[in-house]
């Protein structure tokens, strides 16, 4: 029963261990992923660097969240890569998918961080000891 | 810590309802989105317009790292700090900000002005005093000239020195907390971000004031921000006399009594960023404290600065 089980625990952990070492299909990589900006500004404008690698050849659309055609297609390939400028001023999201689908095969999430705030009571600075930050 | 006063509580009153007729609430812009993207065929160029997220009325933030304050004090540590936490809560008028308790009187397009209740922070150096020991002997002139030595270690006897007198205790006085409560005003555009800020002791504390100004910057350039400020504060006499004078009833042979004056402090401090994520940032700041003459110049003072750094990472959730 013993030698049953730690061959169970053993195959268990061999399955999982090759599940989580597998690449998955299409992997879609943006830089930068952060955008700050000052009260001061509205939005800023980022230079993207966009690259997607997949297992198998494939057709895959770039999409960006913010708008409904996609922004570059490719024709049956294993990577592709594009720079695409633009003003960013909240979150949003790439990802690619096939042409014709609406599955999403790979995405990306570019997050914006708003530093300071109108609310001056949300600016002002403690004078305590202990306030270092 | 003592009962406020009747005339405190009657202030506070009159504050309250002056607050009720003078605040003026202006609505935060909702700046919609409104930005192109310009696009290679086939993508067309349309952006949904979206007002920007309210802001959360809580903030929580920990920071953890290493960094230090120094303590002026005589026979005192250093303060440590290897975790910062910053709690605040953001109320239409009411707010909470790392121990500071405020209600917005008024906001408007130059300024906002709070009605502020905080803990002096003075305090704090006393709790991290020592006690020595110290041996007098007769000098030549006839004076009584100490001879100072370490503490013995706890449990080990004191049998180091050869001297008539019996050794004195040499104790940084004890000192209160003082709850102050004051005004203070906000400004901030595009030039930066100044205070203004009134105090008074209600707590029968020290019964002193203080007034204070500072002004900041903030530099963002990508990832990267960094914020100088500098700031000035009068401490009145009562507040500067309290915490860093040494009364007749505290001196002994080891302390001789002090009456410590007001006077200006001032300071001055530089705060950068590098934001890794949205919500995780490597922090290292530091500031520089230049206490006043009179306060330098105490028996119980061996340094006439604070000097304040840290170095870590920083949570916003």
């Amino acid at each position: 029963m013993r030698t049953r089980l730690t061959l169970l625990a053993v195959t268990w952990l061999a399955v999982r261990t090759a599940t989580a070492a597998e690449p998955p299909p299409v992997r879609l990589i943006v830089k930068p992923l952060l955008c700050v900006v000052d009260k001061a500004a509205e939005s800023c404008n980022v230079k993207f660097d966009i690259r997607w690698k997949s297992v198998l050849p494939g057709e895959y659309c770039l999409n960006d969240e913010a708008v409904p055609a996609p922004l570059r297609c490719w024709p049956r390939t294993l990577s592709g890569e594009l720079q695409h400028q633009r003003e960013v001023s909240e979150d949003f999201i790439f990802w690619l998918s096939p042409p014709a689908g609406t599955e999403r095969a790979a995405e990306v999430k570019v997050e914006v961080l708003r530093v300071g705030s109108d609310d001056r009571r949300r600016e002002r600075r403690t004078r305590h000891v202990w306030d270092v930050l | 810590m003592n009962i406020p006063r009747l005339q405190h509580l009657l202030a506070m009153a009159v504050l309250w309802s002056l607050a009720h007729s003078t605040y003026a609430q202006t609505e935060a812009p909702s700046t919609p989105a409104t930005t192109d993207a310009s696009l290679p065929a086939p993508a067309a160029v349309t952006r949904p317009t979206r007002p920007l997220p309210a802001e959360r009325n809580w903030r929580f933030g920990i920071g953890v790292g290493y960094g230090m304050r120094t303590n002026p004090l005589v026979q005192s540590d250093d303060i440590p700090v290897l975790v910062d936490l910053d709690i605040a809560w953001f109320g239409k008028r009411w707010f909470f900000d790392n121990f500071d308790l405020g209600f917005q009187l008024a906001d408007t397009r130059l300024f906002t002005a709070n009605a502020v209740a905080r803990v002096n922070s003075d305090r704090v150096f006393f709790g991290k005093t020592n006690i020595r020991y110290v041996n007098f002997t007769l000098a030549a002139d006839g004076n009584k000239v100490p001879i100072t030595r370490p503490a013995p270690p706890p449990g080990r006897p004191d049998n180091g020195f050869a001297s008539a007198d019996q050794p004195q205790e040499l104790k940084v006085p004890d000192r209160d907390y003082a709850i102050e409560m004051g005004l203070e005003m906000l400004f901030g555009g595009e030039w930066g971000q100044a205070t203004l800020r009134g105090f008074h002791d209600v707590s029968q504390t020290h019964e002193g004031f203080e007034i204070s100004a500072d002004y900041s910057y903030r530099w963002t350039l990508g990832r990267f921000s960094v914020s100088p400020s500098v700031g000035l504060a009068f401490k009145s006499d009562d507040l500067s006399n309290y915490y860093w004078g040494v009364n007749p009833k505290e001196a002994g042979l080891t302390l001789q009594p002090y009456e410590a004056k007001g006077g200006v402090d001032w300071e001055a401090g530089l705060r950068t960023s590098y934001y890794l994520t949205k919500s995780v940032r490597l922090a290292i700041s530091a500031d520089y404290e230049r206490l006043h003459d009179s306060v330098a110049s105490s028996p119980i003072v061996a340094e006439d600065h604070v000097l304040g750094y840290f170095a870590g990472a920083a949570w916003q959730f």
